[in-house]
């Protein structure tokens, strides 16, 4: 770099020369509307790049270039000026970096010549202003044609067309970023060329100009279409199974056939409840010919006292607070409150209501530890907007969201709700925090925008307040929670259930329509928009019931479908043409070793009896259910799990002394069995029934029976038989 | 999940620093342009080759963390010319290191002085534990305001980075932590696949095995035998082996192929077995259980664990700190210095790093409880091998210890150092599984002065 700065002089007089020979752009060159657009497109401002907090090696960019006068000012103001040098564009760092003629990390961006660098050095020539007068804004972006229908290989070509409000339009189609959410389905190109992959399949491309985000859909069908009779033949049981066969049909993939009753019935268990039949509770099944037997199931299902643990477990993970942070007898306290929710069947928008507006004591009432938890509107702001609409405003905390319409101001107005708050007590003090702490609204406190200090005004991120109830006495207007509590949980914020249903979706189909679960956005589609808003619209037709969802989810011929593919389906995971298998959660997987071992749980600080399912807290240590994922305690709520399996897992199933005593114990059921007047047979069947939920297999049967007849005791031989069981991924996988 | 294997371009990360490595190696280009080199083959790639990603200098690291925050002064930065209510009562001894001075408690350590390099100017501004735990297992400081008790994770810790990007062999999980899981040692969004595997038990006993790893006690191989082909039989699930299938059942059969692999590998079980360790050696460690697990920690890096975390616990001397170190320091100093000079002896000291340090250090004046409190602003860390020159002491603080004021180091300059020895790149892209973006280090510079 030295070398550049003292042969300065002479490199200027060699590019006056040179400059003369370019072209001149049309026109004065704008910052915002020309410059800009070039530097997103090339990437300077990406979040790896220029665009991260402490920027690159000095030069710093507002991420996808959101804050004009910011960028203006790093480029013509910052590394005292040589970015831009007016006298001698060429010689501008800026310039010079971008095309490699100095040492670049990013690489070469722009070729010396092309259209963007003459647009940026006429932009450096003509004095690198900020704003050219009376120059116009760019008001809309819009892509040609958003729905695509491609054969395996086959290209095409986006358009996305720039409208500003001088009435021009530009073709930006060379300065937007694309980006496939799956890019084994479809490929993208800088200059808006796409090229579909080889196989069958769905996916959205988001394209990016300058902060405007607009998605096309592409569809890539099986070569081969199915006969309509196909479809129009499947029996159906509710507006699910319309919705998936409808869209099935038109990607030409044939649903799989219905599971077998067994696989039904192991499945329908542990979605519901969370455990595994008995095997007297599978045989009843088994043997019952009579109609209806699935509803009956279901229903008796929901009606378990397990149901409420299994489901408030699935909330826990949300919002069960560090209890290093919040004190552990809040978090008791909390989960206690969560549960009752669930074993009372509350509608979930009382339940979502009552945490968005608690009040009180946090040893008194459960739902106030959110606010113990979370002191600042912002935070507050953040938890609540992702669980309960599935929008993530994290990221328009500091700029504004990359890719979504939600700006800085969106979100501290959104966050304002939450300014008026009011606590007292013992605040944290951790690792003692063990204190009681009032929560309140106050009349003080606001929230102030970070970058302007204004004080903001609570605002819903959409639409308006719904009309308060007639009997709202006008003395008492109601809170800013309240009011927030409203517009959530009106039955027209689509947000609000649909967020909701994916989860419930998700935890009994294994995938969600939207994934991540709760990441509702328009450059994130569903996978079936029909039905998650056939779905949501249901959930608030039966009054935010979430057994009544449930039901309604089991009840389909969908739920019910086997996860064995055909030839059309086997490589679908998005459309539920088959059930997606997948590996227990550590509870259930916990509590069904511990029922087909028949022993008891040795939870610390836990009664004896008690199940996975019930344990409250993740300081209950339990090497099990750490090496199956349950959430580590250090983790910040919302906690998703990853569902994927480990060697350490199948370590633990394999050798853990804990679980290998449980399978050798003198009152487990191994030893139970061996000792009982059970034929070999009916040993079998039974220990069949108790691990899978099904009889064996003739030669299943054979196998297993001569096993125990001719080993040398009887007993070790049913224990190893349960081994091996355990150790399958039969026993482990929701098939 | 392929989320985490694939950067922008879709080449496997692996492969992508590979390219980077070849470009360098034809290059043979200086420090500066390196990054460069690295960069330009993969122009799309999230990850912008740094100044310090180069060479990979070390095979392993051993993290010894002292949990609670041990004094820079009873350590690494005695001040013998401050007054006694900042001094302290020990005095300053000399290392085989001419110009180099310890505090007393550290005489083992001082005798292997020239093997050492101890950076004396970090600092940070967590000074309650929870934080101060964060930001030195993971480079970042947490992201909302935790206090002293927290235990927690808002950014994956070294070890489960160094899981992710480095892996072992023979179905040996790659990142152990010894005896428990230190506060923010987790894999945040790695996932549960690079959490530590940790080895509760005692080394020092006799009935000793590293759980899980080996099969269940009272059960013959016989019987194992047995059991695996009754598993055979007994296992009938359909597999759907397509990859597009996506079928967990097909992930479950290899890693349960691994486990097996495990148990029969001759090296992975020679490793778990401290018991084969001769006695004048395991003496040398410190037949107590730090010792020991110090010693399995080399055992199993000699294994091919790139990772091993060694937690000792009780370094908050809020109170009588110097009757604490008198009785805690000079076994557990000894163990290190045993360690160091072990794997010196067993060749593997160039390719090992060995890394000393908790969270903080200590208030520079005495409390009127005879003890030290927090203190972010200065801290020492002790390194040793992984190719660093030993007899060197990097930066410095003030000359009443109250801050570093020489080449002040950051947390980030510290994990930036151990990921760059590793080969892995501090300043790459990684994806969350929702598919955020987000640096390893946000600064990934690593202490010049520790690389070769």
């Amino acid at each position: 770099m030295n070398a550049v700065i003292f042969s300065r002089s002479t490199v200027i007089l060699v590019i006056l020369t040179l400059t003369q020979t370019l072209s001149p752009a049309a026109g004065p060159v704008s910052f915002q509307l020309d410059v800009q657009p070039i530097l997103s497109a090339s990437g300077c401002n990406m979040g790896a790049c220029h665009g991260k907090q402490r920027g690159q090696n000095g030069f710093q960019l507002s991420l996808l270039g959101f804050d004009s006068n910011f960028d203006h000012d790093a480029v013509t103001r910052g590394a005292r000026g040589r970015r831009v040098f007016p006298a001698a564009p060429q010689q501008s760092l800026l310039l010079q970096k971008a095309a490699g003629e100095l040492p670049h990390g990013g690489g070469v961006k722009l070729v010396p010549g092309s259209d963007d660098y003459n647009t940026l050095l006429n932009w450096i020539r003509e004095g690198a202003r900020r704003r050219l007068p009376d120059e116009a804004t760019l008001q809309t972006v819009a892509l040609q044609a958003t729905e695509f229908t491609l054969s395996p290989g086959q290209d095409a070509k986006l358009k996305v067309v720039a409208t500003y409000s001088d009435q021009t339009e530009r073709d930006v189609t060379a300065h937007t970023t694309y980006l496939a959410n799956d890019d084994t389905i479809v490929t993208t190109q800088s200059d808006g060329s796409i090229r579909a992959g080889k196989l069958p399949g769905e996916t959205a491309i988001m394209a990016r100009y300058m902060n405007n985000i607009c998605v096309a859909n592409v569809v890539i069908p099986q070569s081969e279409t199915l006969p309509a009779r196909l479809f129009s033949e499947l029996p159906r049981t509710n507006f699910i199974d319309d919705l998936v066969y409808a869209k099935l049909q038109k990607l030409s993939i044939r649903p799989s056939e219905p599971s077998d009753e067994s696989t039904f019935l192991r499945r329908v268990h542990l979605d519901i409840i969370g455990r595994l039949p008995t095997p007297d509770e599978a045989r009843d099944f088994l043997a019952d010919a009579s109609p209806g037997k699935h509803e009956r199931l279901i229903d008796d299902l929901l009606q378990r006292p397990e149901y409420a643990d299994h489901w408030a477990g699935r909330w826990a993970d949300l919002l069960r607070p560090n209890p290093y942070r919040v004190g552990i007898k809040t978090v008791l306290n909390y989960d206690n409150w969560i549960r009752s929710q669930f074993r009372n069947n509350v509608p979930y928008d009382q339940f979502v209501r009552q945490i968005v507006t608690a009040r009180g004591s946090t040893w008194q009432h459960g739902a106030a530890t959110l606010y113990r938890d979370r002191r600042s509107p912002d935070e507050i702001a953040t938890i609540v907007s992702q669980l309960f609409l599935g929008v993530r405003l994290e990221c328009a905390k500091c700029h504004h969201h990359p890719f979504e319409r939600w700006s800085q101001s969106d979100f501290y107005q959104f966050a304002a709700h939450f300014a008026k708050v009011g606590r007292k007590g013992t605040g944290l003090s951790p690792p003692i925090s063990g204190s009681e702490e009032f929560v309140f609204d106050s009349d003080k406190g606001s929230v102030k925008h970070p970058v302007t200090g204004e004080t903001l005004t609570a605002r819903p991120l959409f639409g308006e307040y719904p009309q308060s109830d007639a009997s709202t006495d006008p003395l008492t207007p109601p809170t800013l929670r309240e009011s927030l509590a409203d517009w959530m949980t009106a039955k027209d914020n689509q947000f609000f259930a649909k967020v909701q249903t994916n989860r419930v979706w998700e935890a009994m189909m294994g995938r969600g329509l939207v994934m991540p679960v709760d990441d509702l956005r328009m450059t994130n589609p569903p996978s079936n928009p029909a039905l998650l808003d056939a779905l949501a619209k249901h959930f608030a037709d039966i009054d935010y019931d979430i057994k009544k969802l449930i039901k309604t989810i089991a009840m389909s011929r969908v739920y019910a479908a086997s996860s064995t593919p055909n030839s059309t389906n086997v490589a679908d995971r998005l459309n539920y043409s088959r059930h997606y298998r997948h590996l227990l959660r550590a509870e259930p997987l916990h509590d069904a070793v511990l029922d087909v071992t028949q022993s008891t749980s040795a939870l610390p600080a836990m009664p004896p009896e008690s199940r996975a399912t019930q344990v409250w807290t993740t300081r209950i240590d339990s090497l099990f259910l750490d090496t199956f994922g349950r959430p580590n305690e250090n983790q910040d709520p919302p906690c998703e799990r990853t569902p994927d399996s480990t060697v350490t897992q199948a370590l633990h199933l394999m050798n853990s002394a804990e679980l290998d005593k449980r399978i050798r114990s003198d009152t487990g059921r191994a030893a139970r069995l061996a000792n009982s007047d059970l034929s070999s047979a009916e040993l079998v069947d039974e220990i069949y029934l108790a691990a899978f939920a099904r009889f064996p297999s003739e030669s299943e049967r054979t196998y297993a029976t001569e096993l125990v007849e001719t080993a040398e005791s009887r007993r070790d031989a049913t224990e190893d038989l349960l081994w091996a069981m355990i150790n399958s991924p039969e026993f482990s996988i929701q098939n | 999940m392929s989320i985490f294997n694939t950067n922008c371009a879709g080449i496997s990360r692996r492969d992508g620093l590979a390219l980077g490595l070849g470009g360098l190696v034809a290059g043979g280009l200086s420090g500066v342009l390196r990054g460069v080199a690295a960069a330009e083959p993969r122009p799309n790639s999230s990850s912008i080759g740094h100044a310090g990603l180069g060479r990979k200098q070390a095979d392993a690291c051993i993290l010894v963390w002292l949990d609670g925050g041990p004094s820079h002064y009873e350590t690494f930065d005695p001040k013998p010319d401050a007054p006694a209510e900042i001094r302290g009562q020990f005095s300053t001894i000399a290392t085989q290191t001419p110009g180099i001075q310890f505090s007393q408690p550290m005489q083992k350590l001082a005798a292997i002085s020239d093997d050492l390099a101890i950076v004396r100017s970090i600092r940070h501004d967590q000074g309650n534990h929870g934080a101060g735990n964060h930001y030195m297992m993971t480079g970042a400081p947490p992201r909302i305001p935790v206090g002293c008790g927290a235990f927690v994770s808002f950014h994956p810790s070294l070890g489960s980075v160094v899981s992710h990007e480095v892996g072992a062999p023979e179905g040996i999980p790659a990142y152990f932590s010894i005896p428990s899981m230190s506060r923010s040692g987790g894999p945040n969004f790695l996932g549960a696949k690079h959490a530590p595997f940790v080895v509760p038990d005692d080394p020092n006993r006799s009935s000793f095995r590293v759980r899980d790893v080996t099969i269940p006690t009272g059960l013959t191989d016989a019987r194992f035998q047995t059991r695996q082909q009754i598993r055979s039989e007994v296992d009938r699930m359909l597999r759907f082996n397509q990859a597009a299938a996506g079928d967990p059942a097909v992930a479950a059969d290899e890693f349960f192929a691994q486990g097996l692999k495990l148990i029969g590998s001759r090296q992975a079980q020679t490793a778990f077995d401290i018991h084969q360790e001769p006695s004048p050696l395991r003496t040398a460690y410190g037949r107590h259980p730090f010792g020991q697990r110090a010693l399995l920690a080399r055992r199993l890096v000699g294994a091919g664990v790139p990772f091993v975390t060694l937690y000792s616990g009780g370094w908050d001397h809020h109170r009588d700190i110097f009757k604490s170190f008198d009785a805690k320091m000079p076994p557990v100093e000894a163990t290190i210095a045993a360690l160091v000079t072990d794997l010196k002896q067993q060749g593997m000291l160039e390719r090992t790093l060995v890394v000393v340090l908790g969270e903080f250090g200590r208030t520079p004046k005495i409390n009127d409880r005879g003890g030290r409190d927090h203190w972010s602003n200065a801290m020492s860390v002790m390194f040793a091998g992984g190719g660093i020159k030993g007899g060197q002491v990097i930066g410095a603080t003030d000359r009443h210890g109250y801050a570093a004021v020489d080449r002040v180091l950051s947390p980030e300059n510290f994990v930036s150092t151990i990921y760059t020895k590793l080969g892995i790149d501090a300043g790459q892209a990684m994806r969350t599984p929702e598919g955020r973006p987000v640096h390893l280090v946000s600064d990934d510079q690593p202490i010049t002065e520790l690389m070769a």
